[in-house]
């Protein structure tokens, strides 16, 4: 008997063509739209995530007790050379580089700003940060040094040139204060105002000089070989890092609003989703209603010749099964194709911000592996309750009201 | 010794409601059918005779009154043991033929023995059997929209009669026919009639029907007049 209810239930799915094809393209471009949305944003977290973590953050950072807290000069990673050891040996590591942070002001002929002065290891730096792929004009550090980098807005405020001096003040850890001379070799430009306006970047042994520490590092910024490992191996980088005096954190943790961001854009999915399963709810109870009404004679000569009340139920079930297979299999392959384009292609925003991050770079739908099945499938069970309500009334149909009424 | 009647109704009263106004389709008939019999209903339209053969169905419940079908009281039972009851002993020939659009020829006509639980070879051989009594076995597979009236008409008539019910309600069986096509259908459930011992019920108006009948029960304003009791 099932065999047969398959059978009918796929037939008057096809009887009525041009309503299976305008329902279920309907819902299809529907799922499509929340697939390619999807993709979109998780191309977007994708995109916040990196520009904040491997711009300059990392994905993690290593810090002496206190350090982010108060930012004292003197707090500084416990036992650098033993943690760098400890780094280079962790296969869930793929690079790191250490830096001194102090507050510091920065002198031109013109202007006299507070900055945060950085030594960089410019050894290292590169494969962790973007800060020599930031260069906008003049070159990255090569160890000289005089040599400083200063963000384009820095240089705009102060009017500073490639080429200019300008003279760095620092309190020292000794408790002293420290005045070095330093030549514009680079203005970099991150597309962000933290470090293109109150940012200057030395090499480390000019830092170390400045701020009489040796060998000693403030932060140690870590890069996974897996971005989205961070979050599964928190807890393991934290037990393994942060001990000895030193505190470790994820990214999540040291930029918590890039996290509520990320958790925000799922929220705004999934309250898109459920006004969408809703719509498709409306839609495919409307388009069973009608095929109920349309057929009345057919489910009252059923009830007539002795078919149970769950068999004519099962028999809207299935067609709205029916009609919601054809609806995935047409929105999973508009969504697919759509995300592919866009996926290689990119989608530019021109100068967009959002949530105050620069969308200067396209941004690359993706399908995450998880939720690709998920929605096709929510649209299929969706769409299959959707028959319940109509299943239900055409089971109860009187048969001699229903066979009266189609004559 | 002397079967049951395949029918009984006592003081069989409907009344229908429409708008809140009582209308009384059927103001109590008592009537019996004997098994075997091929008798027409006949009466002017809103007599009473469609919503009679309802009651008789177990299509719709009475208001008042009792009917017996086969030693069965029927206007007792639960919707599902109707439904069981109306699958194993009551065939339906509409007049709007009314076969499943989707099903072919085939399919429609094994559609009781499907729900009964026959299974495939003994339901593909009675629907044979079948079809060759009506002379459509060579459009098995064709869909009821490839089919004349009449044609569907005798589909219908052989859904009716595969799974040898107690009984066969025709309501207006040839009304939708011209009468040469409908006298054809009518040659062929009276002989189906007769070489089976099945019993047939018609609601007509149509003469075609009336002269083949062994008897006429005639009902006017919901009450029979005439042709109450059987052989």
């Amino acid at each position: 008997m099932l065999r047969r209810m398959i059978v009918i239930s796929w037939r008057a799915i096809l009887k009525n063509r041009r309503r299976t094809v305008i329902t279920s393209t309907a819902i299809g471009i529907g799922l499509a739209s929340l697939l390619f949305t999807d993709a979109l944003f998780a191309g977007l977290i994708n995109f916040m995530v990196n520009t904040a973590t491997e711009t300059w953050m990392g994905h993690a950072q290593i810090h002496g007790d206190g350090f982010r807290e108060t930012g004292r000069i003197a707090l500084t990673v416990n036992d650098p050379a033993g943690v760098m050891d400890k780094l280079e040996g962790d296969t869930l590591v793929r690079g790191f580089t250490g830096r001194l942070i102090a507050p510091a002001t920065l002198e031109s002929s013109m202007e006299l700003r507070p900055i945060t002065l950085t030594g960089v290891d410019h050894t290292t730096d590169p494969d962790v940060t973007s800060l020599s792929a930031s260069i906008a004009e003049g070159g990255y550090l090569t160890g000289d040094s005089t040599e400083l980098i200063i963000g384009e807005k820095l240089a705009e405020d102060m009017e500073l040139q490639l080429g200019d001096i300008a003279v760095l003040t620092a309190a020292a850890a000794d408790g002293g204060f420290s005045s070095s001379l330093f030549i514009v070799v680079g203005i970099c430009s991150f597309n962000s105002e933290k470090l293109d306006r109150y940012s200057a970047f030395v090499n480390m042994e000019a830092a170390e000089d400045m701020l009489a520490l040796d060998g000693e590092y403030h932060e140690i910024a870590v890069l996974f070989a897996d971005p989205q490992a961070a979050e599964a191996h928190g807890e393991r980088f934290r037990r393994m890092y942060g001990v000895e005096g030193n505190t470790a954190e994820i990214w999540p943790v040291l930029q918590p609003q890039i996290h509520s961001m990320v958790q925000m854009v799922d929220v705004s999915v999934t309250v898109m989703a459920a006004i969408l399963f809703g719509l498709v709810l409306f839609g495919i109870v409307n388009s069973l209603f009608m095929s109920v009404y349309e057929r009345m004679y057919e489910f009252g000569v059923m009830k007539a010749l002795g078919t149970r009340t769950a068999v004519i139920s099962g028999l809207i079930l299935l067609e709205a099964f029916w009609l919601g297979l054809t609806a995935i299999v047409i929105g999973s392959v508009i969504g697919w194709a759509v995300v592919s384009y866009f996926g290689a292609a990119g989608l530019s925003f021109g100068e967009m911000e959002f949530t105050g991050l620069a969308l200067n770079r396209p941004i690359y739908p993706v399908f995450e592996a998880g939720r690709i099945w998920i929605y096709p499938l929510i649209t299929l069970v969706f769409t299959t309750l959707a028959g319940v309500y109509p299943g239900v009334h055409a089971g109860r149909l009187n048969p001699s009201e229903a066979i009266r009424r189609s004559l | 010794m002397k079967e049951k009647p395949v029918i009984i109704t006592r003081d069989l009263k409907k009344t229908y409601h429409d708008g809140g106004v009582p209308v009384e389709a059927v103001r109590g008939i008592d009537f019996t059918l004997e098994r075997g019999e091929f008798t027409a209903i006949i009466g002017p339209s809103g007599s009473g005779k469609t919503t009679f053969l309802n009651l008789v169905a177990g299509l719709d419940s009475p208001s008042e009154g009792e009917v017996e079908l086969s030693g069965r009281l029927i206007s007792s039972m639960s919707g599902k043991e109707l439904a069981a009851w109306r699958r194993d002993h009551i065939g339906f020939v509409f007049q709007a033929y009314n076969l499943f659009p989707v099903l072919t020829v085939e399919e429609n006509v094994e559609y009781v023995m499907l729900l009964q639980g026959v299974g495939a070879r003994e339901r593909h051989e009675r629907v044979m059997r079948i079809l060759e009594e009506v002379e459509l076995a060579d459009m098995a597979d064709r869909l009821p929209s490839r089919l004349s009236g009449g044609q569907q008409q005798r589909v219908a008539v052989a859904r009716a009669m595969v799974s040898e019910p107690d009984l066969i309600i025709a309501d207006e069986p040839t009304a939708n026919l011209d009468s040469t096509t409908g006298g054809a259908l009518l040659d062929t459930m009276k002989r189906l009639n007769e070489e089976t011992g099945m019993t047939f019920l018609f609601s007509t108006h149509d003469e075609v029907v009336m002269e083949r009948a062994h008897r006429l029960a005639v009902i006017r304003d919901g009450r029979l007049d005439s042709g109450g009791q059987g052989k």
